[in-house]
């Protein structure tokens, strides 16, 4: 099963690699063991976004950027708005990177 | 700071990580169970410091969560409109706490949400701003550098027709001078006879001077060399007779810029002569057009300037060259835009990580459905596992 790699660019993904590294550096750890672990993260997050999270958002914005390489889309909005169940969040500038969905359940 | 339903997400993630890891660590050779402890203990602090999972310790108690609005906190939230129990509505309470609302403008959100929101969009907005004033403003200056260049040609051209009007003029008012230049019309008749083989111009000149009332005097003005003679007398064929061959045409167009700018025929360039001092230098020619030559030195003295317009114009060349080089192509406009965003804000930029399921277009109007995502916008995380999108580009 391959992994993305997507979400290690999140706040929690950010966080395991900063430990992970001081680990490393500390050699507390060995760096295979950290690509392991950061393996399994990769599985973990995916299938709790998957099963845990019950959410539906709406995206509405004005396209800057878009950008398709490597069946990665990158889009960069401006004066994006997030419609949540209960909230909604106004931004001036926000980058979606967003992988392809079925290279995942390959 | 994240929703409950989020940390318990994040939390749960985390847990089962450690437990999916832990046959590597313990078993193996691995580093051992205490490595394994560290490594959670170190993963969740760095997210309690970020604001991502709310503490253990916190979440048992689930009292210290700051929620806006609520009154059971023992800590007053000022931001609130005073609620007060009967046994603090007294007048002197009343007096003192009803103002509160009033004071405070709107309820503050969240310390972190209000930093990073006030601070991303201002700027978001503020980035786009000002290149575009900038390259507005450049626009108009740059725009406006050829401008003076570009009007300098026209008062010129439209003081020649007006020269060509007064040209009439003074003819008309020449009759009378023709008077007093009779004593020079065989000096004119000798310059005519000079060149050889220009009878007819001679003939022509014998019907001026006899005729008289056409009022078309042959010179108005000239130098002294003979070839500048000839030229007008080819001029003057070509306006009186009609004639439109090439080569006098293009005489006469040399000699109608040449006969506009009087004493200065010879030189359209170089060193700028003074008018007065070339007519000095010139024959006896300019005596009896004294007057007449007193309209073209109304007319010549703007003729320097001619020469000045003429040398400005590879100057205001360069500098469109220069403009053609460097502003249509903006090159840096987006780079500098977007990379000091991105080395500005890593740590605030808003940043949705997701898996695409489908991403359409019809024309400028994008669609895209999204799932299982993570986002972090406005110092917030927030999961979802549907997001659809629709941009306009």
């Amino acid at each position: 099963m391959a992994t993305f790699e997507l979400y290690w660019r999140s706040t929690i993904g950010m966080c395991l690699t900063e430990t992970l590294d001081e680990m490393v550096s500390s050699s507390t750890l060995s760096s295979e063991l950290a690509i392991q672990v950061l393996v399994q993260f990769d599985k973990c997050m995916t299938e709790a976004l998957e099963s845990q999270v019950k959410r539906k958002v709406s995206i509405k914005g004005h396209l800057h950027t878009y950008r398709f390489c490597d069946n990665v889309w990158t889009f960069i909005l401006q004066d994006a708005l997030f419609k949540n169940e209960d909230s909604q969040e106004n931004v001036g500038r926000v980058k979606i990177v967003a992988c392809d969905s079925k290279l995942l359940s390959q | 700071m994240t929703s409950s339903t989020t940390s318990a997400v994040y939390i749960h993630v985390i847990e089962d990580v450690i437990n999916k890891v832990r046959d590597e660590f313990v078993n193996n050779g691995g580093p051992g169970e205490s490595v394994l402890n560290e490594l959670q203990a170190l993963w969740e602090t760095k997210m309690m410091i970020a604001g991502a999972i709310v503490g253990r310790a916190e979440r048992s108690s689930g009292q210290k969560q700051p929620a806006p609005g609520s009154a059971i906190t023992p800590v007053h939230d000022l931001n609130v409109p005073y609620e007060g129990t009967e046994e603090y509505e007294t007048p002197t309470a009343d007096m003192l706490f009803p103002p509160t609302p009033l004071q405070t403008p709107l309820p503050t959100p969240l310390p972190g949400t209000a930093d990073g929101s006030m601070y991303n969009i201002p700027t978001g907005g503020s980035d786009y701003l000002t290149p575009v004033n900038d390259s507005g403003g450049n626009a108009d200056v740059k725009g406006g550098r050829p401008s003076p260049y570009m009007q300098s040609p026209s008062p010129w051209a439209n003081q020649r027709t007006p020269l060509s009007v007064d040209v009439n003029v003074a003819y008309v008012e020449g009759r009378d001078e023709v008077d007093r230049g009779t004593s020079n019309q065989p000096l004119t008749q000798d310059f005519f006879m000079m060149p050889p083989g220009k009878r007819k111009r001679e003939d022509f000149a014998t019907q001026y001077n006899n005729g008289g009332g056409g009022g078309y005097i042959p010179q108005q003005d000239g130098a002294g060399d003979p070839t500048s003679e000839v030229a007008k007398t080819v001029e003057n064929q070509a306006n009186f007779l009609g004639r439109h061959d090439s080569a006098t045409k293009a005489k006469s167009k040399i000699l109608a810029h040449v006969a506009t700018s009087s004493s200065k025929i010879l030189q359209l360039d170089g060193p700028i002569p003074d008018p007065f001092d070339d007519m000095l230098s010139t024959p006896n020619i300019y005596n009896y057009q004294g007057v007449v030559s007193d309209d073209y030195n109304v007319a010549n003295t703007p003729a320097p300037n001619d020469l000045q317009a003429a040398t400005p114009a590879p100057v205001s060349q360069n500098n469109t060259v220069d403009d053609d080089e460097d502003e249509p192509l903006n090159e840096d406009d987006d780079d500098d835009d977007l990379d000091d965003v991105d080395q500005e804000e890593l740590n605030t930029q808003h940043l949705v990580l997701a898996q695409f399921d489908k991403v359409t277009r019809t024309k400028s109007r994008w669609k895209c459905t999204l799932k299982d995502g993570i986002m972090h916008i406005n110092n917030k995380d927030i999961l979802f596992n549907k997001a659809t999108g629709e941009f306009d580009f």
